[in-house]
């Protein structure tokens, strides 16, 4: 049965789902019907369905097999290091941070909607709006609330299943936040650390953009299992997500993939399709820069309109091109940090 | 300290090694400036004994010794490349 079962490899991860402990509770019965469960690394998994069917084929060219039921489950495992773990996010097992080089291209937008499709796809996850000094994740998420405080910890904001914190939430309200690099990362540090985050698979991380002091800072600060990139398709834009590209793998933060948002719009009135900016610019510099490209978002008045109303996309309206782009670009980027996930990390011990 | 990297490597560093390399513009120098390592002879005891060793993002070490000194980041490509004995 494992031998059958071990000819099936997993397409990211290089290796057959045996070896990598991916069978389990596996039974058979008197009248060979066989009964097993298939824990993947992501509830997200883009290869789940070819998954379930390639383990029934398997097990069904078994003489004597009469029936096979396969629970397919899932199972996300740590993959970041951390300062200390018993303070900082001890029951996250992995933290995805989205950046961009330039502002405006997004972020906050393929943040939270990534965030919303792990959501969706069974994970439970968390959002922290590390955009200190402009925070947009609350208004795009509708929690405009402030959060409840129990014994020193801040209860993160329940916004469509997602564990949601941000800046936005707990500054006054009207008031302009102007602070130098060291106080946004002490910020973030603090929000990290007092909010009551659970038990979470992801933990999304909307970081502000740019290669300048706070990023930098925030980069040191914050335990990250790897980052995606966010870009518009156009040179300009795509030449500064390449820094921003560079800066974190100085930081020795694994880059997860480049994302192209805005990369096409479909007119309403004639049905055709404007490349505004340009299109395949981020694929082109994933290539050139030897990272994953993870996927193209379309320019769609569904998204904009919906995030003005606090509703991710992926939620409000399944079925528009623009919610399907960010549930592909989700399993890509669960799968890339699932390959992170077995990764041995340095271990550091001191006599 | 010891360190075990992803490939399995095993690399020990002394307090006294680590204290010496300590990357700091103190204890460097800066813009063109002498360090105060390469004024000094001799360092004391407590001046050499981790006490501390906090890791910073997932890039670096920051180490701090027992004379409260801790303002040195070691990155691991500094640990690993330039400081193995």
């Amino acid at each position: 049965m494992l031998e059958a079962l071990g000819r099936i490899k997993d397409p990211d991860l290089g290796r057959d789902i045996v070896s990598l402990g991916m069978i389990k509770e596996l039974e058979v019965s008197a009248h060979g019907k066989v009964s097993f469960t298939f824990e993947l690394t992501t509830p997200a998994c883009p290869v789940r369905d070819r998954f379930k069917s390639q383990a029934e084929d398997a097990v069904y060219g078994i003489p004597g097999v009469t029936a096979v039921e396969v629970r397919m489950t899932a199972n996300v495992r740590p993959a970041f290091m951390r300062p200390k773990p018993s303070e900082i996010l001890p029951g996250v097992k992995q933290t995805i941070a989205v950046a961009s080089g330039k502002g405006g291209v997004g972020k906050s937008t393929v943040a939270v909607n990534l965030a919303a499709a792990l959501r969706k796809a069974g994970a439970e996850v968390g959002l922290l709006d590390a955009d200190i000094l402009g925070p947009s994740v609350p208004a795009m998420t509708g929690s405009r609330t402030t959060p409840s405080n129990a014994n020193g910890r801040l209860q993160p904001i329940d916004a469509h299943g997602l564990k949601v914190m941000s800046f936005g939430h707990v500054r006054p309200p009207g008031e302009v936040t102007v602070f130098r690099g060291p106080m946004v990362g002490k910020m973030i540090e603090e929000l990290m650390r007092l909010t009551d985050w659970g038990r979470l698979d992801y933990l999304v991380i909307d970081l502000p953009p740019g290669t300048g002091d706070a990023s930098l800072t925030l980069g040191q600060v914050i335990p990250l299992t790897g980052v995606a990139i966010v870009c518009t398709p156009q040179d300009v834009a795509t030449d500064i997500a390449v820094n921003a590209l560079q800066m974190f793998r100085k930081l020795n933060v694994t880059p997860l993939g480049l994302i192209e948002n805005m990369s096409w719009y479909v007119c309403p009135d004639c049905g055709h399709r404007h490349e505004i900016f340009s299109h395949g610019g981020a694929e082109a510099a994933a290539k050139r820069l030897g990272v994953p490209f993870l996927g193209a978002v379309p320019l769609e008045e569904g998204i904009r309109e919906d995030a003005d109303g606090g509703i991710p996309v992926v939620i409000s309206r399944p079925e528009s091109a623009g919610a399907k782009a960010f549930v592909e670009i989700a399993s890509q980027v669960a799968a890339r940090t699932s390959i992170q996930s077995f990764r041995q990390l340095p271990v550091i011990n001191v006599h | 300290m010891e360190i075990t990297w992803e490939d399995g490597t095993r690399t020990t560093y002394s307090g006294q090694q680590l204290r010496w390399a300590c990357p700091c513009a103190e204890c460097r120098g800066e813009a063109g400036l002498p360090g105060r390592l390469s004024r000094v002879k001799e360092l004391s005891p407590e001046e050499l004994r981790i006490k501390d060793v906090i890791l910073v993002g997932q890039y670096a070490l920051q180490i701090a010794f027992e004379s409260g000194h801790a303002t040195g980041i070691y990155t691991f490509t500094y640990l690993r490349r330039h400081l193995v004995q």
